[in-house]
């Protein structure tokens, strides 16, 4: 399975010199089998690059399959969906699925953020790909062409997102991303449990952990939080993710240093960028 | 008066190594006169950066902001949220938007923070929010910013704002479409539809319009989202090309022009190829061109 990074930021799309190295994106994760089956999950603005990539190939020409898997509906991580191109050619196959938002089904939120006032698309119904949403409930298992994939709700502040754990070709990918447990040193046995023995554990590192006390309650978890899951899963690689709008290249380096320094599993901050073996 | 550019972009912000200098933020640009009278014209992730300036500039006192907004598309409204003075106390902002597709202004901005999308509400944000409907032809009054909103070509409907303060004016004209193909309504185009004669008189009359109301402006910002040959491709998407611009901008007798809301596929290079080719051709005609950059500042007026 290789995996590929097209968006690590949180919250705020981040444009600059100094955000160049790991990338400004908001979240986007594409996960490829050997055989060359895909997975996407979230459609962040890094979405929008990966589109370019897919139109290049056979969605260009309505021939394109894609499950995408979203953690949940703020805003950065479906900011991508009115401008991700594989939408707007007919012949392609996409399905989007997520669990419902507490406060409204998933299909009605999606329709909200393309309602006519918002979105000249006005509407689901007029994306010209085949276009599905579907729901599951957060516990269950959904198996995918290439892919079994594990899920488990995790708290996100006032909300629930969604956690994976993905399993493809003999490896585990756990994603972990906008969560906060009611101690980074003791994450939810539920966390810990999706990221048993995982190949690599992506997790939220939104904070560094030197600002976490004054953030604390936002919703998300300082760097040292994916290191507890991490090491009490026994999983064999962690990458930080999520990072702040606020942290520049260099800021990152240094929590990727002090956190590689606090543990023996090996870390590193994810980057936008290119495909790598799990 | 000035005028400086927080966000240039249209569609959605694009970061990476490809706009670093002409910058990845969406639609913002922050007017201030003299006497330091401020609005801020649309809402987009540019809206961030300002917003952060301005709270160090407030060191933690409540302020008073005015926003105009164009339309109430994503790109232009994103920043919102994340309008830093938002979260102290005492804080007010008007915003200041047309009615478009929707019965309640309120409803539409604080759809964005609904809980599906955005972990805070409108409702429970420190500042307080004041929301006010335009039209186009009926002048409002900013400090010592006289503002009058001017109908636009998009789809939905957006409108466009001369702003006169210091003995000048500026307008900012993003986003429309040019008023020959289309005549954008209240309905999803997947291409161009056939125009009515009613369609045709009421394209007139938006383009006579404007005219009108950018006679004695100084400097104009426009939608030049398109090249001509992507124009062709998507003339159905409610945007302009820099000749559309340069076009309007002359028959109006307006002094300078700055091309604005640059397509997310725009890289910097192919930016700079955009500003060359259009400042020659303007200069053919007696119009200045600049492209727009995020940071960049130009004076309102001929300095006498």
């Amino acid at each position: 399975m290789k995996l590929r990074f097209w968006g690590v930021r949180g919250s705020f799309a981040m444009s600059g010199r100094e955000f160049l190295r790991y990338g400004g994106n908001t979240t986007s994760i594409e996960l490829v089998s050997d055989a060359g089956q895909r997975l996407l999950v979230d459609l962040g603005t890094g979405a929008t690059e990966l589109a370019k990539e897919l139109m290049a190939a056979e969605f260009g020409k309505g021939a394109g399959v894609l499950p995408i898997l979203l953690t949940h509906t703020h805003l950065d991580h479906i900011q991508g969906l009115p401008f991700f191109t594989p939408f707007f050619i007919k012949g392609n196959e996409i399905r989007i699925m997520g669990a419902n938002p507490a406060t409204l089904p998933l299909e009605q939120t999606l329709q909200n953020q393309l309602a006519p006032h918002y979105s000249p698309l006005n509407g689901l119904e007029n994306l010209a790909a085949g276009v599905t949403i579907e729901t599951f409930t957060p516990g269950t298992t959904i198996t995918l062409p290439g892919f079994e994939v594990m899920t488990a709700a995790v708290p996100h502040g006032s909300i629930w997102t969604t956690a994976f754990r993905i399993a493809c070709d003999g490896k585990i990918v756990t994603l972990l991303t906008d969560v906060e447990y009611p101690s980074p040193d003791e994450p939810l046995p539920e966390a810990i449990a999706l990221a048993k023995d995982a190949d690599l554990l992506v997790h939220d590192a939104m904070h560094a952990d030197e600002d976490y006390e004054s953030r604390r309650g936002w919703g998300h978890s300082p760097a040292h939080a994916g290191v507890v899951v991490a090491e009490r899963a026994g999983a064999k690689e962690l990458a930080l993710f999520h990072h702040s709008p606020d942290a520049t290249d260099d800021m990152i380096d240094a929590v990727v240093a002090r956190t590689a320094a606090s543990t023996s599993v090996p870390v590193f901050a994810a980057g936008e960028g290119a495909y790598f073996d799990v | 008066m000035q005028i400086t550019f927080w966000g240039v972009r249209g569609s959605y912000p694009v970061p990476g190594a490809a706009t670093v200098r002409y910058g990845g933020q969406t639609s913002c640009v922050e007017a201030r006169t003299d006497a330091g009278d401020c609005v801020i014209v649309d809402a987009g992730t540019g809206l961030r950066a300002l917003g952060n300036k301005l709270a160090r500039e407030a060191n933690g006192a409540p302020g008073q902001y005015h926003v105009l907004l164009s339309h109430v598309h994503w790109d232009h409204i994103q920043g919102l949220p994340f309008f830093s003075p938002a979260y102290i106390p005492g804080t007010q902002i008007s915003i200041y938007a047309l009615l478009t597709a929707a019965n309640e202004l309120d409803q539409v901005i604080g759809g964005i923070t609904r809980a599906e999308f955005f972990p805070l509400p409108l409702a429970s944000v420190p500042a307080q929010f004041q929301f006010h409907t335009v039209e186009p032809g009926v002048a409002l009054s900013i400090g010592a910013i006289e503002v009058m909103p001017i109908a636009l070509n998009h789809p939905f409907g957006a409108v466009g704002y001369r702003m006169d303060g210091d003995g000048s004016a500026w307008a900012y004209i993003s986003d429309t479409a040019p008023f020959d193909k289309v005549l954008h309504k209240q309905h999803f185009l997947s291409g161009l539809e056939p125009l009515s004669q009613v369609d045709r008189d009421a394209l007139q009359a938006m383009h006579d319009g404007l005219l009108a109301r950018l006679r004695g402006v100084d400097t104009v910002v426009y939608d030049t989202h398109f090249l001509p040959e992507e124009y062709a491709k998507f003339p159905h998407y409610g945007h302009s090309t820099p000749d559309h611009a340069i076009e309007i901008c002359v028959a109006a007798g307006v002094r300078r022009l700055v091309l604005y809301h640059h397509a997310p596929s725009h890289s910097d290079e192919q930016m700079d190829q955009i500003a060359a080719t259009y400042l020659a051709k303007g200069a053919a005609v007696g119009l200045e061109v600049l492209t727009a950059f995020e940071g960049m500042t130009v004076a309102i007026g001929v300095a006498s």
